[in-house]
Order: structure tokens, then sequence, then C-alpha cells
């Protein structure tokens, strides 16, 4: 499980999160709209993934473990 | 080296506008050019004099650029063999495919300058870069 | 006003009051073809026209109202009248900027906003409507002015498509192994659907990208992404690849291999006759008349063949960079073949006859060497001086013509670096991801040649120098950033022909090597005795790093620590005859630079003469001869030894080792054949030096191949046999 809500209603992403963690994540936020993301131990994030984030318009706690990610991805996020 | 100036190139477009960029790059280059505007005009003016290469835009009244090329390479040698370079609007991968299926020799995609038009004349026509 | 603008303005009133007219009858019936094939017409010339005077913003609007007429063509939604009055807005819009540029030429101000106000009304107009890529030339513009900073060789939009995910693509994976990616921005679409209603696994993002490689580079990384991607260079000279063509004449030149494809029966003579003379004048407009017309016999084979392969295999050859004289071979050929076989750009030679050619030059080796020997013995005698002089003169021409045969010979072996580069940027991806140093891969020289068995071989020893430069070399992310370097580190490969040789280097921008680590690890693995650590210069101690059994990991990583060290990558560069070094520049980084021979099949040895026999030594192992005095070769142990400026090399008895019989004539100096391999330092004593021959090693067979301390055998011009030592053996 790389998707994984912590204390105080945080979703966390963890580790390598893989296609699958887009649907979960998708739930999570579904279900708490208000749901703040911390991504700060995120190593690899499959684009699928990455597209929910940005379709919920959310800013993740970061930056993340990747440098990928932090140099690239990132920036994508909460642009809208 | 062939000189530019031996060379005949076609124009086949029903926008006057694109005609005139193209005669105007090509004839500074030292191309004679000749023009059609559309498909039917070009295979008429090819008949009565063939040409080194053939500029030719896709959405046109009367014959449009894609079966202009599929009639054109089934007439008789040397017309069949006139290169065309294909200059449309449209940039997707299938229109490029619909262009090579109908036996267009290369695609580029509108806008194309005066400068890479002359280029790739001179690549046709194996000018004098 | 400029004669364009004129013109311009002048077309598309005409084409606007056409498009009206279309439209007004459209409106009152629906159904009629003609009329909506006219107003599709009508706005896409309009749209054209906008791209020769520059108006982007009036394309965008055209192409917005295009898009809506193309899917009312294709029946994929009906002719209303909301979409009618759409199409006459964006009309009306067109006329007010020709208004504008009428009265002072210039393209109007505020014409973006205008623009997105009519794209925006088609975006809401229908779900058909809804996907609006944005004209070309927009995307690309507006990305590259959005970055001025990043000075990007090429600018690519990737569309993966709804299913990329499903097929099980990731995207971004494939983005990020992209060399030298400067920018990367999801493209504006459709707003996105309440979260509710998000399919998770349907791909709807576009990606949009600045990078500093070539467009080849870039479509290599995403050759394998679905869907569809756009690469386009910019400005920029694109390196000129192995067929000596610019990219823009190997593109077209590519698309005329594509063109053969599509072989059916229709209109092929056409085809073949089209694509093969564009070949041949692309070919002379590059300066090249002999391929030019090599091309044009393979075109007349073709036609009367009826059947493009020879015409194929041709162009095929041009884009290797290969002679197409003899391309094509006689008789007719079959109209019948795949597309994979007109694809394929390499020639595929039978091994057998490439051994066969291996061998002839061997033996013409062996005749030049004949020659040479004949010169020697006749310069002996003072009657046959001018026959002496002719035969060198014929030992010349010989030696000439070797080279050449033996050149062609070896270029059918020749592959390009990028065979084995292009493995590198999803790996240094993975190991970016598990080390959590970021960092991207920039790959130079791809179209450099080697030998197939060089760059086939590379691809160990250069992961692991990769590895290396990222897990030492690199720093962490906050030692970067203390530093005052980006936090990406920039890791090279490079690769270029240099003489006979080819260069291929490994550069990181990191911290260089740790000098101090290095002595201290050395000293205390015993690596070097602490009298020699103290007298090596900088460069001595770098190049520790490749002794055996060292390592300057002072905590075993998941990366490098995996029991192989430099000294592996070393030994694997001297099994090819090659070289490696490295230069470290401190607090700035390392470069690891491979010094390899073009071709394999050559070798350059020293002659030695030991115990009476004829021995061979690879001249790439040889650092040196020295002279040195009995005396100063002391016993260590078992063995013997001298030192030679601080270090201390063994000596081994060449004659005695090989059991030769010992050379009687003992004198007061040893010649000694200082010689490095597989990380080790000898001294060969030898009795005499011979001359330094090129040749062709062949392994050992039979009985001999059982001998210890001999890579193989060469044919001398007396006869003679040459036994070439195979030092790693002798000093491991």
């Amino acid at each position: 499980m790389t998707v994984r809500l912590a204390d105080g209603g945080v979703v966390e992403l963890v580790g390598h999160c893989p296609s699958e963690d887009a649907e979960t994540l998708l739930a999570e936020l579904i279900a708490r709209p208000d749901a703040r993301v911390d991504w700060r131990a995120c190593e690899s994030a499959h684009t699928a993934v990455i597209q929910v984030l940005i379709a919920a318009n959310v800013t993740p706690a970061g930056p993340p473990a990747d440098g990928f990610l932090a140099n690239r991805v990132e920036p994508l996020l909460n642009r809208r | 080296m062939a000189e530019a100036s031996s060379k005949r190139v076609l124009v086949v477009d029903d926008a006057s506008l694109v005609r005139l960029y193209y005669r105007d790059a090509l004839e500074r280059a030292g191309y004679q050019v000749d023009e059609a505007l559309n498909g039917l005009e070009a295979l008429e003016k090819l008949h009565a004099a063939p040409a080194d290469l053939l500029i030719v835009d896709v959405n046109m009244p009367q014959m449009d650029g894609f079966t202009f090329l599929k009639v054109l390479r089934r007439q008789a040698l040397p017309v069949a063999a006139i290169p065309a370079l294909v200059i449309s609007t449209e940039a997707g991968a299938q229109d490029r495919e619909a262009a090579r299926q109908a036996g267009g020799n290369f695609y580029l995609v509108k806008p194309v300058s005066q400068e890479t038009l002359v280029e790739y004349a001179a690549m046709f026509c194996g000018a004098a870069p | 006003m400029n004669e364009f603008v004129e013109q311009f303005l002048i077309e598309c009133r005409e084409l606007i009051e056409q498009a009206t007219d279309d439209l007004l009858t459209l409106e009152g019936r629906p159904d009629d073809a003609e009329r909506l094939d006219g107003a599709f017409r009508a706005f896409h010339t309009l749209k054209g026209a906008a791209g020769i005077v520059d108006f982007d913003a009036m394309g965008r609007a055209l192409h917005a109202a295009e898009e809506v007429l193309s899917s009312l063509r294709a029946g994929a939604e009906p002719v209303t009248p909301e979409l009618i009055s759409d199409c006459l807005t964006c009309l009306d819009q067109v006329v007010q900027w020709l208004d504008a540029m009428q009265a002072d030429g210039e393209i109007p101000a505020g014409a973006d906003a205008a623009a997105e106000a009519v794209i925006q009304r088609f975006r809401r107009a229908g779900p058909a409507a809804v996907a609006t890529p944005r004209a070309p030339a927009a995307w690309r513009d507006a990305l590259i002015a959005r970055h001025p900073e990043a000075a990007a060789a090429i600018v690519l939009r990737y569309a993966p498509g709804p299913d990329a995910f499903l097929r099980g693509q990731d995207p971004l994976a494939l983005l990020a192994g992209v060399p030298d990616l400067r920018v990367l921005e999801i493209e504006d679409g459709p707003a996105w659907p309440p979260l509710e209603a998000l399919d998770p696994f349907a791909c709807r993002l576009v990606f949009l990208a600045l990078a500093g490689c070539s467009a080849e580079q870039a479509r290599a990384a995403l050759g394998a992404a679905p869907g569809e991607v756009e690469i386009l260079a910019l400005g920029a000279a694109a390196p000129e690849a192995a067929s000596g063509l610019s990219a823009t004449a190997r593109a077209v030149i590519e698309a005329q291999l594509l063109l053969l494809e599509n072989a059916e029966a229709e209109g092929l003579a056409g085809r073949m006759g089209s694509a093969g003379g564009a070949v041949a004048n692309i070919l002379r407009w590059a300066g090249r008349p002999a391929a030019a017309a090599g091309v044009e016999r393979a075109l007349a084979q073709s036609q009367a063949a009826g059947g493009p392969q020879s015409l194929s295999v041709a162009v095929g050859r041009v884009l290797a960079g290969e002679a197409i004289e003899d391309a094509a071979p006689a008789g007719p050929q079959p109209a019948e073949r795949t597309p994979a076989e007109a694809a394929a750009r390499t020639l595929r030679v039978d091994v057998e006859r490439i051994d066969a050619l291996v061998n002839l030059t061997g033996e013409l080796l062996v005749a030049k060497n004949a020659l040479g020997h004949a010169v020697s013995q006749a310069q002996g005698r003072l009657d046959t001086a001018a026959l002496a002089a002719l035969l060198k003169d014929q030992h010349a021409v010989l030696h000439r013509l070797v080279d050449d045969l033996q050149r062609s010979v070896l270029s059918i072996r020749v592959l390009q670096m990028r065979q084995v580069f292009q493995r590198f940027p999803r790996l240094v991806r993975e190991m970016v991801v598990t080390l959590g140093k970021p960092a991207h891969l920039v790959t130079e020289g791809d179209e450099t040649e080697a030998d197939k068995t060089i760059v086939e071989s590379l691809f160990e020893p250069l992961l692991h120098v990769l590895r290396n430069a990222l897990d030492h070399g690199v720093e962490s992310p906050a030692a970067r950033a203390a530093a005052g370097k980006p936090p990406a580190a920039t890791i090279t490969l490079r690769a270029r022909r240099l003489n006979d040789n080819v260069i291929v280097e490994v550069e990181d921008d990191g911290a260089g090597v740790d000098l101090a680590r290095v002595r201290a690890v050395a000293a205390q693995r015993g690596v070097a005795s602490p009298e020699a650590l103290a007298a090596m210069s900088d460069p001595e101690v770098v190049d520790l790093v490749f002794a055996a059994g060292f390592s300057t990991a002072t905590q075993v990583t998941s990366l490098s620590g995996r029991g192989v060290g430099m000294d592996a990558v070393r030994a694997a560069a001297e099994r090819l005859g090659g070289r490696v070094t490295m230069e470290s520049r401190a607090g700035a980084g390392a470069t690891v630079r491979f010094i390899l021979p073009f071709a394999v099949l050559m070798s350059r040895i020293l002659t030695v003469e030991a115990g009476g026999q004829l021995f061979g030594i690879p001249l790439e192992a040889v650092l040196e001869t020295v002279r040195v005095a009995r005396g100063d070769i002391k016993p260590v142990g078992a063995s013997r030894a001298f030192v030679l400026r601080h270090r201390t090399v063994p000596v081994i008895d060449l004659g005695q080792t090989l059991g030769a019989r010992p050379d009687p004539a003992a004198t007061d100096e040893a010649n000694i054949v200082v010689v490095s391999a597989g990380g080790h330092l000898g001294g060969l004593e030898v009795d005499r030096l011979g001359a330094r021959l090129d040749v062709m090693l062949k392994p050992m067979e039979g009985l001999l191949s059982g001998l210890a301390g001999i890579a193989g055998t060469t044919l001398l011009g007396d006869g003679r046999v040459l036994l070439v030592l195979d030092l790693q053996e002798l000093l491991g």
C-alpha cells in the first residue's frame, strides 16, 4: 500500500506508486475533499497518479523524494 | 550539380496568397514556377509540360491533393515519377500517413517559411544548396 | 503595406464572403453536403492564409471552427443553428481583424484574447468540438516564448491517448528518458470533470516539452510511446549522422523508404520513380554524385523487376552511410517483400562471408610481411640495390592496399554507439530513483562508429562507470545546493572518433574524486605502500581507483557495491585492446575516459626475443622499455623486482617462464619491457627487442590452445610462427 491515510486526514504517497494507486488516491480524495496530500516520501509515481493530483487541483506537501518528480513534475501541479 | 534555373516547379494550391508566397520564394531562388488551382488543373498542365517538382496542397476544390497524387502515380512515366512535396495545414500523424499512401514524397505542415521551401526545393531538384 | 498582407486581405475577404454564403444556405438546408464542403474549405484556406502572414491568433480561432465543420462533415454531430451561428461569429471576428489590418498593415493588438473568446464558444459547443488541438505553430511558438531561457534544440508535443495507462505505459517515465529535458508542461485542455466522474485509468494529459537533445534522441526515448508524438527541431543544426547527410536530408530520404513500403501494385512505377529520383537528387544536392548514380542504377533495376527491393536496399545503404556502388544484385528481384525488409537499414551479411574476408585479409598481411622480409634480404646485397628500391615501393603499395582492404572489411562489422547509448537513459532514470539524487543523462556522438565487438562489449563497463559517477561522484541535493550547483546533476556520455581510436567519456559535474580518502583506503587495503603513496602525484592517486580490490565506497550501496569495482572496468577496456583513465576536477566533477581501438581485429605488436624464441607483445600494453643493471633487480620473496620511479615492478624472465632455453650470454644489464595489463604492472625480461608489426591475431587452435600465457599466433614474413603473449594471464 503506497497510498495511505495518516493522522490528521493527510493522504501520504510513499515509495513507488504504481498506476493502481491512482484509483486508491482518487477514492481518498473523493471521500475527503479537504484532505491534504503529502508526497515527501514518494520515490516515483505513475502518470495516472499524477493525473489524479492534477484533476483534483491539489498541492501536495513536498518536495518528493525523487529528483524528476521534484524538478519536473511538481511544477505541473496546482496550475489551475 | 544542376542549376536551379533549369528546374520547373508546379505549385498546386487553391489559395492565391499561398501561390504568391511560394512563387516569390522560388523565383528569387532561380526556379521557373507554374501554378495550378487544383489537382485536375495540375494534371492538365503536367501533360502539356512536365515539372521537376510538385508542391501540393491537400484541401482543394474539384480535385484534392491526395486524389491528385493517386491519379498522378498511375500516369505513364516520366509524369508519374515527379516528386511531390505535400504542404498542408494538418499536423496529425494520420494526415502524414494519408499523404504517403497517396504517393507524396514528403510532408510539411503549414506555415512553411520561404527559406524552408527553397531548401526542400533544392533537395528535391538536386540543385546547389 | 507589404505585398503579402495586401494579397492576404483581398483573398480573406473573398473567402469570408464565400463561407458566409455557404453557412447561410446550410442553415436552411442542413443536408446540403456541397455547401458544407464549401464552408469547410473556405475556413481551411483562411487558416492557411493566416499562417502565411504569421497571424497565429487568427489561425487558432479558425482552426476551432474548422474542427467543428470537420465533425459535421463526418456526420459525428448534426448541423444546428447554434453551430452555424458560432461559425458566423468567428467570421465576424476575422472581418474585424482584417479591417484593423487594412488600416495600419499590422496584426491587431489584443487578437489573442479575441481568438480565445472564439475558441471558448466552440469548446462548449459539443463533444466533438471539445478536442481542439491548438494549431501546431501556436503551441510550439507559445511554449518557446514562455521559456526563452531554455535555449532548447527540440520542442515536442506528446499526446499519449486515452488508453495509454491501460496499455501499461507510463508517459512521464518515458519523458524522463528524454536526454537533457529542460522544460515539461501539460497542455491546457478541456476543463477537468468533477472527481466523481474522473476515470483514473483514462489518460487525458497532453505533454509539451523542450529539450537539448536531437529529435532522433527524443524519438528514441519515446520510441515505444503510444499515441501521437510530434518532435520539431529548432534552428540549431543537428549533428550529422553516419551517412554524412544533414538531419533534414536524412528525414526526407527516410520518408522515401517508407513510400516504397506502400507498394501496392497501383502506381508502383510512379512511386518508385519519384522516390528514387528524389533520393538521387538529394544526394546530388549534398555533393554525392557517385551515390546518386548508384541509386539511379538501383532504380532502373527496380523498374525492370517491377519491385522496389533493389531500390530499398540502395536507399537503406545510403542511410547507413555505406557505399552503394554494388548495392543492387543483378537479375530480377521478387516484387513481394515484407515491410520489415524495406525498413531494415543495415545490410545482413553472412557470418561465414565475413570470416572468409577476415582470413583473406590475414593472408594479405602475411604477403606484406613477406615482402618486407624480402626487402631486408635484398638490401643486404649491393648488386640488388635497385631491386630493393623497387621492392620497397611495392611494399608501400601493398601496405596501402592492405590497409584499405582491412578498413572496408571492418566497416562491415561497424556499429554506431547509439546501439549501446540508447539503453542508458532509462537505466540512469532508474538509478536516479533508487539513489534519490536528481541527475539527467546527456548523450553526445551517438553516431560515432566502432567495431561491433567494441560497441557491444561497452555496455557493462559503461553501466558500471555511470553507476559509480552517480553513486560516488554526484553529491546529495543538499551538498549541491551548498556548492551553488543546480540540484540536478548532469552526466554526459560522449563518444568521438580520434584517428584509429574511439574515445568514450563519462563526465559528471559532481564533487570529483576525494583524494585524501583514496590515499587512506589504498593504504588501508595495501593497494600501495605508504612510501609509494606519499610519492604519488594527484593523477596517480586518482588512477588507484582502478586498482584491483579498490572501492571508495565507505558503505555498500545498492548500486555500486556489487563486488565489481572499477578494476573490472579497466580489465574490460584492456580486453578490448584499449585503456581507461580517470580525470578528477576537485569540486567540479570527474571524467572517465575509454580510449579504444576503432577495430579489434588488428593488433599492433612489439616483437621480442627471449631464450632464442620470438614473441609478440601487444603494443597497447607496453608502457616503456628500460635497461636495468642486474644488480638493481632484487629478489622479493620467490620472485624478483626492481624499482621504477617509486613503483615496484616485478620482473618476469620471459624465456624461463615460457620454457625456452636460457640465453647463455648474460649481460650486465637486462632489457626490460614494462607492461600493464589487468591492473597489474610487470617487467618482461627479454634478450633482444625486435620490430613493431601490425598483425592479425589468430586464436590458438589444437595442441597449442592449452598453452598458458599465449593469446594467439601470427605468421611472420619468413614463415616463422610468432607467439603473441597474453599479458593478463602472465601477470595475473
